[in-house]
């Protein structure tokens, strides 16, 4: 999705617009998080039946210079819009846009978003409204994203900023030169393993994935790994029996790859190989340990100690509930220096 | 667990890809603070017992600690108690209700139907966990999950979310307070049933799976033009950045942390449970010395009394001592419980990570030391 496609841009000369209340013009990279893009799509889905496209805020941060703008975050925003007019919900911006700013207090103002490529009077007017001064993004220049949701095609996305133009003031008002800038869909270190779990249920008929667990990932890991190597091989072999063309490049690459293989002593990948299953091991075993002794111990605690006597009456059964507390104090004291044993042992082994 | 499922009114949870992404950065952000939040969703239609949630939304961070103490006062002010109180908060039930009249204006559904927080290494099992989920909870009719990201478990891998309710029977036992030795003998509650897990599912929206067919994915299939140099290799726009799915941060080797972490958690539960043991010693001995106290008093009052049959006196009573002792009164055992559903967590934990990471060792070990297989 992120568009490969080059900018060029152009100073032009600027509208009446009272000098000083011009909004900075120049290119700035939009950066959009896959969050964002996630609550668009989410809001289009959830549209009145009888609108063509909703629109929203946009939250992020953006750098000093203001030449970069992150989008992180984004929220609906009501509005109406016939042939005539269109009306936005200023309050419940204003207020929502309070409510987002307490629970995240660095992300701040940087646009607005909607859900149709079209861009029309109406984009104008509320683009306007966005980077006005006062609750707009002066003088930084608002972003506008616009998400294509049209069922059946491919979702499109494209950034803008605007200039002012128009003969006179009044026309200026309504009135604005969308001007596209690039903008490209990054995710975080921290997003990847969502994501993964987001993307591998859509080839799926039902939309939806249970949780995989550590096992299956690292099995379907391995396994897509192996047929890239099949892919390799099976091409260096084809080339090899001068059935497909080589190419220098991809050699040299090939070469890059693989000198980046350790090369390590086979005693001491034996020797490191065998203590580090041992840390593991240990370190499973003494869970597990604990988790038998506390097991016992709350057994221990509840347990209606008879000792055959048929039933426990009060004196006699916290005599030996207290017998039956003194020996878990010990266990459990026990289990807590096995466990600090086995600590310094694996640390002395790393 | 498998019957205590049946038994709860939520069967399975179904998570949008939304709430997914929104938790996640959430977390991130504010690791290694807890993360809190809200969820929005309903109850399916045509599946009932089946939990769809559909939207998500942070509590603000919590500054002013004046504003977080009406059930909490033990906790002093620490930030990080702060935080994870930060579900139950009365501040935060205005924020979520004013959240949820906003979004309810924009077509979300405007359920609260749980929280959310983020934990490091399943270290979640706790007060604080146990209370906000109670307060969630405690109508016996609220359909309310805590949903369970696991920050660090999730960074080695694959995601790791869970759903979790607490058991009818111990909503029961902590609606009475009473976490007496007597009364868990009685009803038989024990640490395994504190918590329900429920299975998550993650669920996309159509337009959503028409999105994610136009992220690169896989390596194109067809046949490419050969690149002229090495740089234009690298440049090139058909060589495939590291797909989705399957994930090769699964394949990462490093396990030292993963060690380290576990061992210092299960010593720190052990602590734990050690305290708690010493409380429960420390009350048994004061009950015992209280009751031998009591036994002289009567033997005492005893020998009185037949002194004044002997010369016709009135009796003194015999009760009396119900008045001038006092017994201690019993620890609760619920921090025990807690604690040790705990290390059965981290137990689990270790289980499954040893299965992945010995894989993974002797694959690297055979791969590097061919022909000692």
């Amino acid at each position: 999705m992120a568009d490969k496609e080059s900018f060029l841009h152009l100073a032009r000369p600027l509208g009446p617009a009272p000098l000083g209340a011009q909004p900075s013009t120049a290119p700035l990279n939009v950066v959009v998080q896959p969050q964002a893009i996630f609550s668009i799509l989410d809001h289009a889905l959830r549209r009145p039946a009888d609108q063509e496209r909703v629109i929203g805020t946009l939250l992020g941060t953006r750098s000093e210079d203001g030449t970069e703008v992150e989008i992180r975050n984004c929220y609906a925003v009501p509005h109406t819009e016939t042939a005539e007019q269109v009306e936005v919900d200023m309050d419940y911006q204003k207020q929502m846009l309070q409510l987002h700013l307490r629970a995240n207090p660095r992300e701040v103002l940087v646009g607005w978003y909607a859900t149709s490529s079209d861009l029309n009077t109406f984009s104008a007017l509320i683009q306007n409204f966005y980077g006005q001064q006062g609750d707009g993004t002066w003088p930084h220049p608002a972003v506008h994203l616009t998400v294509s949701t049209d069922p059946g095609k491919e979702i499109e996305s494209r950034t803008y900023i605007s200039a002012p133009i128009g003969v006179t003031a009044e026309r200026a008002a309504d009135s604005c030169l969308f001007i596209p800038v690039p903008h490209e869909l990054k995710y975080g270190e921290a997003e990847k393993s969502g994501l993964e779990l987001i993307s591998s249920a859509k080839d799926r008929e039902d939309r939806s994935q249970p949780i995989i667990t550590d096992l299956e990932a690292l099995e379907r890991a391995i396994t897509h790994v192996l047929e890239m190597l099949d892919r390799v091989s099976t091409y260096v072999n084809n080339v090899l029996d001068e059935e497909a063309e080589p190419s220098s490049a991809l050699g040299q690459y090939l070469m890059n790859a693989l000198s980046l293989a350790p090369k390590v002593d086979a005693a001491d990948i034996e020797r490191d190989f065998n203590n580090h299953i041992q840390d593991v091991l240990v370190v499973s075993y003494l869970a597990n340990t604990i988790r038998t002794q506390i097991d016992l111990s709350n057994r221990l605690a509840t347990a209606a100690l008879t000792l055959g006597t048929g039933d426990a009456i009060t004196g006699d059964g916290e005599q030996q509930q207290r017998g039956g507390d003194r020996q878990r104090g010990g266990r459990g004291g026990r289990g807590g220096r096995g466990g600090g044993q086995g600590r310094q042992q694996r640390e002395q082994e790393a | 667990m498998a019957d205590a499922l049946k038994d709860s009114p939520i069967k399975a949870v179904q998570v949008e890809a939304l709430v997914v992404m929104k938790l996640i950065n959430h977390a991130a952000k504010t690791f290694p603070t807890v993360a809190t939040g809200s969820l929005v969703g309903m109850e399916s239609l045509d599946q009932p017992g089946l939990l769809e949630v559909t939207s998500c939304f942070p509590f603000p961070n919590v500054d002013v600690p004046a504003s977080d103490d009406h059930r909490d006062n033990h906790h002093n002010n620490n930030h990080k108690d702060l935080a994870a109180a930060a579900p139950r908060a009365k501040a935060n039930l205005a924020y979520q209700n004013e959240m949820i009249k906003f979004l309810r204006e924009v077509n979300v559904d405007a359920n609260n139907i749980g929280w959310y927080t983020s934990t490091s290494m399943g270290n979640f099992i706790n007060l604080n966990t146990i209370e906000n989920q109670f307060f969630y909870q405690k109508d016996p009719n609220e359909k309310a999950i805590a949903l369970v990201h696991d920050v660090s478990r999730s960074s080695q891998g694959s995601l790791s979310l869970r759903a979790y309710r607490l058991s009818p029977a111990f909503v029961a036992a902590y609606k009475e307070g009473k976490f007496t030795t007597d009364n868990l003998q009685k009803s038989g509650l024990r640490y395994h049933d504190i918590l329900i897990e429920i299975p998550v599912t993650i669920h996309n929206s159509h337009l959503l799976t028409s999105l994610l067919h136009q992220l690169p994915s896989d390596a194109p299939k067809e046949e490419l033009s050969f690149p002229p140099n090495l740089a234009a290799l690298l440049q090139d726009p058909n060589t495939p950045e590291p797909p989705f799915f399957p994930n090769y941060d699964s394949l990462d080797l490093a396990i030292d942390p993963f060690l380290e972490k576990t061992c210092d958690l299960l010593l720190e539960s052990i602590e734990n449970h050690h305290t708690e043991l010493n409380n429960h010693q420390y009350y048994q001995r004061s009950l015992a010395r209280e009751q031998a106290k009591i036994t002289a008093w009567q033997q005492k009052r005893k020998a009185e009394n037949a002194a004044r049959t002997a010369s016709k006196q009135p009796l003194l009573p015999e009760d009396e001592w119900q008045r001038l002792f006092k017994l201690p009164q019993e620890p609760s055992r619920l921090e025990t419980l807690l604690n040790s559903r705990q290390v059965e967590q981290y137990a689990r934990q270790v289980d499954g990570f040893t299965a992945g990471v010995t894989t993974k060792m002797f694959a690297v070990k055979n791969n590097l030391l061919p022909g000692e297989s």
